[in-house]
């Protein structure tokens, strides 16, 4: 089995994944009848148009040649997941202020080119200014410093 | 005829009114801003400004949106006349002409004539929409389930069509965002589906989250892996106003662009960058004498500049009127207007009256203001250009955390945003365009809902849905697109003009 076309190959391996779990999660909830449809009715519907539409990439992939994949960038993306989850596990035990200098000044490592000063600066002057926008202008209920 | 003028002094009295003011220059202002930066956009910004809408009133949360929305256009073409880097999408096609007129020392006029035009096309389009949404939304309130499902769906092909790259992936990523638009309590049997016994999903996915992820995140990983800054050649500006001889070579272009704008706005799946890039086109064809189009002609400048300004605004009808969003920012301003309990269709424009002749009437407000922002003081916009791109994505990232934060105050909603920051970059490394998933998801539960209606008043029957001449005519509509673009001949042109 020769791969010719990986791209499409792989995105039919996502769709039929999802459509996997679509199908089986929708299968413990009553289907219904046309005219009564359940809420397992629509999700069973779509989950197997998109496990037919994953199988034509799949198969299709086989027999046409076309893009190969690009190559993954990893550092950029797990940078900037990792931050995203940082300032989930901070934001309510730590407050606004130390969440997001700690998030905006370890995502500017994501960059390829990182100066320091600058990250430092940055990140500062953005928390300045999220607090002065979000918290003191809008009023959102956001927590500054950590909860004693 | 009295009617829309009585209702467009409503809509000016809502537009006018100081806080609304502050809200629309504030928008167009963004818009300018992120249409002149690089590698963010209106879609960006919207969705990291959603948290902060919810804040505000229903009007002046969608004046602030379109503003920021038709605010792009206008910055998208600074830049892609002046360093040949178009910031938007819908100005690539400025920058052909544009930018060599501005090697040739004449990037002032390009400039003017890209702003007059658009204002020209602006103000036509507010009329459009004044004198079209009405009577369309009339006919829209007869719309039973069945009508509503047809077009729905009619809307969602649409969007596949236009997508770039494959048809297939595009339809994949319409039904898999339906798919993730079901997620969450089921109104009718109550039973929460696709939760996975997960506490934060109970509510279904956060759409902004969803959004922010997709628009924001992902987007910045992209471009952090594909940017090398270099160093940016700005040309003079000079004198902005154009002669009297281009404008009057402008002015059939002007009044074609807009045209042709006007009508590809409202298409769904239309909007701005598909106005544009027809509108070259058709001036290449028609534009006499035949000069020298990619060698610096004005008219190049003219009417794409012209439509694509038309296009964004009319592209406000199918969603003010029948709640179907043509393009992914539209999307997001429905999502917006839900959050404020409105659901966006014909019955927002008796119910809200001043919602809608407000924001009409604030993009006329919107326009005027853009000319005299971007005509004399481009030279503050062409300096932002200098902004690194390492000073914008840890705002972006920011921003969006906070955002994805405060709309529930939720930990939860941050978690879908790292999933789906994953989830849309893989979408992008592997070429399947997120706009019709986020189509897709806004449009789900709609869909299920109103499939599900004329199912119960047909007892099951699936005749229901061509037992109309409405639903018969979406449904055709939506069958002669995918035919269309199923056959080789017209898949290769495609092909050919969305690569250029």
């Amino acid at each position: 089995m020769i791969i010719r076309a990986p791209k499409d190959f792989w995105s039919g391996i996502m769709f039929l994944c999802f459509a996997g779990v679509a199908l089986y999660a929708s299968s413990f909830y009553s289907m219904g009848r046309g005219g009564r449809m359940g809420p397992g009715y629509f999700p069973t519907l779509l989950g197997a148009v998109l496990a037919i539409l994953g199988l034509i990439l799949v198969v299709r992939s086989l027999v046409i040649r076309g893009d190969a994949l690009e190559k993954m960038g990893w550092r950029p993306l797990l940078a900037l997941v990792a931050c995203v989850l940082l300032f989930a596990a901070m934001i309510q035990p730590l407050g606004l202020v130390i969440a997001l200098s700690t998030t905006t000044f370890l995502a500017s490592f994501a960059g390829p080119d990182w100066r320091l000063r600058e990250a430092i600066f940055l990140s500062a002057g953005l928390t300045l200014a999220a607090v002065l926008i979000f918290v003191l202008g809008l009023r959102l209920p956001l927590p500054l410093w950590p909860s004693l | 005829m009295a009617d829309v003028f009585s209702n467009i002094g409503l809509g000016l009295s809502v537009a006018a009114s100081l806080q609304n003011l502050v809200y629309c220059m504030l928008g167009v202002l963004l818009g300018t801003l992120v249409g002149v930066l690089p590698g963010v956009g209106p879609v960006t910004t919207v969705a990291m400004l959603l948290p902060i809408s919810f804040t505000l009133e229903p009007t002046s949360a969608l004046i602030l949106m379109a503003g920021i929305y038709y605010g792009a256009q206008y910055g998208g073409s600074t830049t892609a006349i002046l360093i040949n880097i178009p910031g938007e999408a819908s100005s690539v096609i400025t920058s052909l002409d544009g930018h060599q007129m501005a090697r040739q020392g004449r990037a002032g006029p390009a400039l003017g004539i890209a702003a007059l035009g658009s204002f020209f096309a602006g103000c036509v389009a507010t009329f459009i929409i004044a004198f079209g949404a009405p009577p369309l939304a009339k006919l829209a309130l007869q719309f039973g389930p069945a009508e509503y499902f047809s077009l729905m769906l009619c809307g969602l092909v649409a969007a596949v069509v236009l997508a770039r790259g494959s048809i297939i992936k595009a339809i994949a990523m319409v039904v898999l965002g339906l798919l993730f638009g079901l997620a969450g309590s089921d109104v009718n049997s109550g039973i929460r589906r696709f939760t996975f016994d997960m506490p934060g999903l109970a509510d279904g996915i956060e759409f902004v989250a969803l959004s922010m992820a997709i628009y924001g995140i992902a987007e910045v990983a992209i471009n952090l892996e594909r940017r090398q800054e270099e160093a940016k050649k700005v040309n003079a500006v000079g004198k902005l106003m154009p002669s009297g001889a281009e404008l009057r070579a402008c002015t059939p272009s002007i009044l074609r662009g807009t045209f042709l704008g006007s009508i590809l706005g409202v298409l769904p799946g239309g909007g701005a960058l598909l106005a544009a890039f027809a509108a070259y086109t058709l001036e290449k064809k028609v534009a006499k004498p035949p000069r020298k189009f990619g060698e610096g002609d004005i008219r190049g400048v003219a009417a794409p500049e012209s439509a694509n300004n038309a296009g964004a605004q009319t592209s406000f009808i199918p969603m003010l009127t029948l709640g179907i969003p043509s393009n992914p920012t539209m999307a997001l301003m429905i999502g917006a207007l839900m959050v404020h309990g409105i659901t966006p269709g014909p019955r927002v424009m008796t119910d809200r009256p001043e919602l809608f002749w407000g924001v009409v009437a604030s993009m006329w407000i919107g326009n005027l203001m853009l000319v005299i922002l971007n005509l004399p003081m481009v030279g503050i916009w062409v300096k932002l250009l200098r902004m690194p791109y390492r000073l914008m994505f840890p705002m972006i990232v920011g921003f969006c955390c906070i955002g994805a934060y405060t709309i529930n105050a939720n930990v939860a909603d941050i978690a879908v945003l790292a999933f789906f920051t994953c989830f849309g970059y893989l979408c992008l490394k592997l070429d399947c365009e997120p706009a019709p998933l986020i189509l897709g998801f806004v449009l789900g539960p709609m869909m299920e809902e109103n499939l599900r209606r004329a199912l119960l008043i047909s007892r099951g029957d699936p005749m229901v849905f061509v037992e109309t001449p409405i639903s018969i005519g979406f449904l055709l509509a939506a069958a002669g697109l995918l035919l269309v673009v199923a056959a080789p001949a017209i898949r290769r042109k495609r092909e050919e003009a969305m690569a250029e």
